[in-house]
């Protein structure tokens, strides 16, 4: 793990927990303000970037849950398609990863059927210095990109090889699954 | 049989004499019998047990007499009338008029006097009747029992009905006419008090009946008068005939007399006047109308008292009612009146239409576009300070000046306004408000300590108040608190000052910061010290610029950097605390560039870790124009300077070429060569070429004279507010579109509290309003880049 995954609170306070007992009281409380401002400032940064084809907002009033969306990237099979992602912030963040998963049924090698996506830098690859806006964007790349390899949906995988199949299986899945049903 | 019958038949004929007075030559035969005679016919008539009847065919009599003959014959008299003109009562008709109703009420007084007899001795027979009433039969007993009422009183409204059942149209009028002239007479004749300061001596005509003095008719008028009440009274029917004449005609004279005193004139108190005038001149009149000392009558007279006072009241109310946005733009001349009208509203209940007149008038009077803002923001004061006075708990003037505070939200340059009225040298109202000092007061949920101080002399709120917005406290406070709670924020007006002081300090390229400061030190004190901070850095900005300054112009600096080719002062501004500058191009003479980058070196020198980024298009040029025949010294600006520069070298420049070296659009340039050209000293020779003019032209239209620098098209240094607010507004769009991307549609107020959580944090925002947030995203609408459906707001699809 990288070193600045490492909770630079719960880090200092290991060793020197008699010293500093005292202030342990309200740490917790501290931890989760830094939280909510550290997501309020990559808020601001994600709005004021403009960045095309990427977009998430806070789904309400709870700053730790976000709704994204993205559309698929240009000159990729998943040109011009809308999904929609569900960000959740756990109470470590951004110290431990976000979960992210789409909302949207997606049709992709490295997503499963609940939207579950298998990412290394949502997993093991993860550190503090992503944010929300680089995650959408890997995720964005991560649609015309997807990695063969490790697939979470083997139809999927096997069908990458052929792109005009693919296509076809991809839009006619998108349009029952999403058209359909009226969400775009 | 017969023989009692024809008893009964005498006793009736007796009867019927006694009870039916001779009206004309109806069996006139001079035979009144005597009251023994009556009695004992009606004692014969009761052993019949039918005395009862008497008394109802006498009424039946009565009746139709009145219908048939009386009646008609009263109105007969004013027959007149109908066959003239009507209305148009000239000074003959109406003496004529008097005489007519004169005589006809003296002759409906004489015929009824004859019934009078009749009645009371009707009266003892009926009392006779009803001592003996056991012995009555049953029929005649609920006869008995049912008239509860006197025989004189039953008589009377016998009268009235029928008198007022035939009464023709044109009567009340004439009567008012009457009584009219009645009351003029009696105000002449009065030998009181004179309350008009006219002297009637030297007048030829007399006032009231406008005759020659010598045949002024007013003492026949009020011997008419007096005669006619005399009658009336008598006959019971004063307050029937007479009663709405007279009230009216008080009412009249009332209205005129407010009228004529006070209308137009709000500098003296008009009511004890008033009052005296309707106790000493109305009231008297009224009195000699019903005059009696009876205990009936003084209790109408205490009724009439009271009703003609609210009546003045009233009246007073209205006059000034519509009059109330000229005594608000005349005060505080003006405090008296609004005195008086505090007085009045509190006795009637006009206070809602006087609520809703002034509001008309101030939106058609104020609200629209050919007011100058700063003219609505006068009246705005005045209506504040006037409308304490009318109102101490100042829900009038809340609700009233609601219209205006929404309008001024919609003008752009009220803050500028009212900021810059704050700061106004000329003793402005709002200087002087400014330096009460106290602190606002604009959030809602601040509580007054109004609990512990004079608890007992609590007042609750007027009925009309808003129970949703603040208690008293609240709204009464300063002016400039509510001025200021016009935008709800006082982050608004704290920007606002921010530029103007810039501006000011800035253009006046003085060093000076003692008037500032203690601008500064006031607004503090109501605004906070926190929130000024900025303007505190600007000022400090000021004061060590003329510091610096100093030091790099001191020997040893000249020495060390080679500055001082000419002399040079630079304002030192500290970016982060400044509004943001005007930007704009400019090419400065190579001369003027290498004086500021030593100044810069020595400043760097003087303070490590810091530089300076010169606004080269800023600031003030103090240069001596040496021509052939004359010297000329001037105070210009950059540009100015810098286009005369070149012409030193080069006596003709095209617009094109010195548009090339100074880097500045030929359209503006054009501009600015215009200065010079005002000045004779820059030629247009052809089109767009000048040459210098070497020697002075020989019109002498400028004697050196300082002409005025022509207004700059911008005439602020700083970018303008607007700018920075719509910079503001974009960055909220960015967030609209991000929210409504990702959770689809939404509606305004959802759309609304979401930017306060998430974008209106940030520092250096300041609040969005709803009504501003509705405005923004309607243009955003217009502009096709929002969808409005049902209350919601949504982006177009792609």
């Amino acid at each position: 793990m990288a070193s600045q995954n490492i909770d630079p609170l719960s880090a200092t306070v290991a060793p020197e927990t008699s010293r500093k007992s005292s202030e342990d009281n309200h740490k917790p409380e501290t931890g989760q303000h830094s939280v909510s401002k550290r997501l309020q400032q990559e808020l601001m940064k994600l709005m004021m970037s403009g960045d095309k084809g990427i977009s998430a907002f806070p789904d309400g009033d709870n700053l730790f849950r976000w709704i994204g969306t993205i559309v698929g990237a240009d000159g990729t099979v998943y040109e011009g398609l809308i999904y929609k992602l569900v960000l959740e912030f756990p109470s470590s963040y951004p110290y431990t990863a976000p979960i992210i998963r789409f909302d949207t049924p997606c049709f992709h090698p490295n997503v499963d059927t609940q939207g579950n996506i298998c990412l290394d830098i949502l997993k093991e690859k993860w550190t503090a210095l992503y944010d929300v806006r680089t995650v959408l964007l890997s995720l964005q790349s991560l649609l015309g990109e997807p990695n063969i390899d490790s697939p979470l949906n083997t139809h999927a995988a096997e069908l990458w090889e052929n792109p005009t199949q693919y296509k076809k299986v991809l839009l006619e899945k998108y349009d029952k699954e999403v058209r359909k049903k009226g969400q775009f | 049989m017969s023989e009692a019958l024809e008893t009964l038949s005498v006793a009736w004929n007796v009867i019927s004499k006694a009870f039916r007075p001779a009206l004309d030559s109806r069996n006139n035969d001079g035979y009144l019998p005597s009251y023994e005679d009556l009695k004992a016919s009606v004692e014969l008539l009761h052993q019949h047990g039918i005395a009862h009847i008497v008394e109802e065919w006498f009424f039946e009599t009565l009746q139709q007499d009145l219908r048939e003959i009386i009646v008609p014959r009263f109105w007969s008299h004013f027959d007149f009338q109908t066959a003239g003109a009507d209305g148009d009562p000239d000074t003959s008709f109406g003496s004529k008029y008097f005489r007519v109703l004169l005589n006809a009420v003296k002759e409906l007084h004489s015929s009824f006097q004859l019934y009078i007899p009749c009645v009371s001795q009707l009266q003892c027979l009926h009392e006779d009747l009803q001592a003996e009433e056991d012995t009555l039969p049953s029929e005649a007993q609920t006869f008995l029992q049912c008239s509860y009422l006197s025989l004189a009183s039953r008589v009377h409204l016998v009268l009235k009905a029928l008198l007022l059942a035939k009464i023709p149209q044109q009567f009340s009028n004439n009567l008012i006419n009457f009584y009219s002239r009645a009351f003029k007479a009696f105000q002449i004749k009065q030998p009181l008090e004179k309350y008009e300061e006219e002297d009637l001596d030297d007048q030829l005509e007399c006032p009231a009946c406008e005759n020659d003095n010598e045949n002024c008719c007013c003492v026949e008028v009020l011997n008419t008068f007096q005669e006619v009440n005399q009658h009336l009274k008598e006959l019971n029917l004063l307050e029937a005939v007479a009663g709405d004449a007279v009230t009216t005609v008080a009412y009249r004279h009332i209205q005129d007399y407010v009228q004529k005193t006070c209308k137009g004139n709000y500098e003296n108190s008009y009511m004890p006047q008033l009052e005296r005038w309707l106790d000493g001149a109305l009231l008297m009149w009224m009195q000699s109308v019903y005059s009696e000392s009876n205990a009936e009558y003084v209790v109408l007279i205490c009724n009439i008292k009271e009703q003609m006072n609210h009546f003045l009241y009233e009246t007073y109310t209205t006059v000034r009612m519509e009059e109330l946005f000229s005594i608000i733009i005349e005060f505080p001349e003006s405090q008296a009146a609004l005195e008086d009208l505090k007085v009045c509203l509190e006795k009637t209940n006009l206070r809602q239409n006087l609520i809703t007149s002034l509001k008309n008038s101030l939106e058609r009077r104020l609200l629209h576009p050919g007011v100058n803002t700063a003219d609505i923001l006068t009246a705005y004061i005045s209506a504040i300070k006037a409308l304490r006075i009318l109102d101490p708990t100042g829900v009038i003037l809340q609700l009233v000046c609601e219209p205006v505070r929404k309008y001024l939200r919609l003008r752009e340059d009220t803050v500028r306004c009212i900021v810059s009225s704050l700061t106004d040298d000329g003793c402005g109202e709002l200087a002087s408000e400014l330096m009460k000092g106290a602190p606002l007061l604009l959030d809602d949920n601040y509580q007054a300590d109004e609990e512990d101080v004079n608890w007992e002399s609590w007042q609750p709120d007027p009925s009309d108040a808003d129970p949703t917005k603040t208690t008293q406290s609240h709204r009464s406070h300063d002016i400039i608190s509510m001025l200021v709670s016009i935008y709800g924020s006082k982050d608004l007006f704290v920007k606002e000052y921010c530029v103007l002081l810039a501006d000011r300090l800035l253009s006046t390229f003085c060093y000076d910061t003692v008037k500032e400061i203690r601008y500064l030190e006031l607004l503090k004190l109501r605004f906070g010290e926190s929130q000024l901070h900025q303007c505190e850095v600007m000022l400090k900005d000021v004061a060590d610029s003329k510091r610096i300054n100093t030091h790099v112009n001191s020997e040893k600096m000249i020495a060390d950097f080679r500055v001082g080719e000419f002399p040079l002062n630079a304002m030192i501004l500290s970016a982060q605390f400044w509004p943001t500058l005007r930007e704009e191009h400019l090419q400065l003479p190579e001369i003027v560039e290498k004086a500021l980058e030593s100044y810069k070196k020595a400043f760097e020198a003087l303070k490590g870790n810091r530089t300076l980024c010169w606004k080269g298009h800023l600031g003030l040029v103090n240069l001596d124009l040496q021509l052939k025949d004359r010297t000329l010294n001037f105070s210009v600006s950059p540009i100015h300077a810098t286009i005369i520069w070149h012409f030193q070298e080069k006596a003709r420049w095209s617009l094109e070429a010195l548009s090339a070296v100074t880097r500045v659009p030929t359209s503006a340039l054009r501009r600015k060569i215009a200065y010079w050209q005002t000045l004779g000293i820059l030629r247009e020779e052809a089109t767009d070429v000048f040459v210098l003019e070497e020697e002075e032209p020989q019109r002498q239209s400028l004697d050196g004279s300082v002409l005025p620098d022509e207004e700059e098209e911008n005439g602020s240094v700083m970018a303008s507010s607007q700018d920075q607010r719509e910079e503001e507004l974009q960055v909220f769009w960015s967030f609209i579109v991000g929210m409504l991307t990702n959770l689809g549609s939404l509606p305004i107020e959802r759309i609304h509290s979401m930017l306060r959580m998430f974008a209106m944090q940030g520092s250096g925002t300041t609040g969005c309003s709803i009504h501003e947030l509705r405005q923004f995203l309607d243009r955003k609408v217009r502009e096709q880049k929002l969808v409005y459906s049902g209350g919601y707001y949504r982006l177009p699809r792609a």
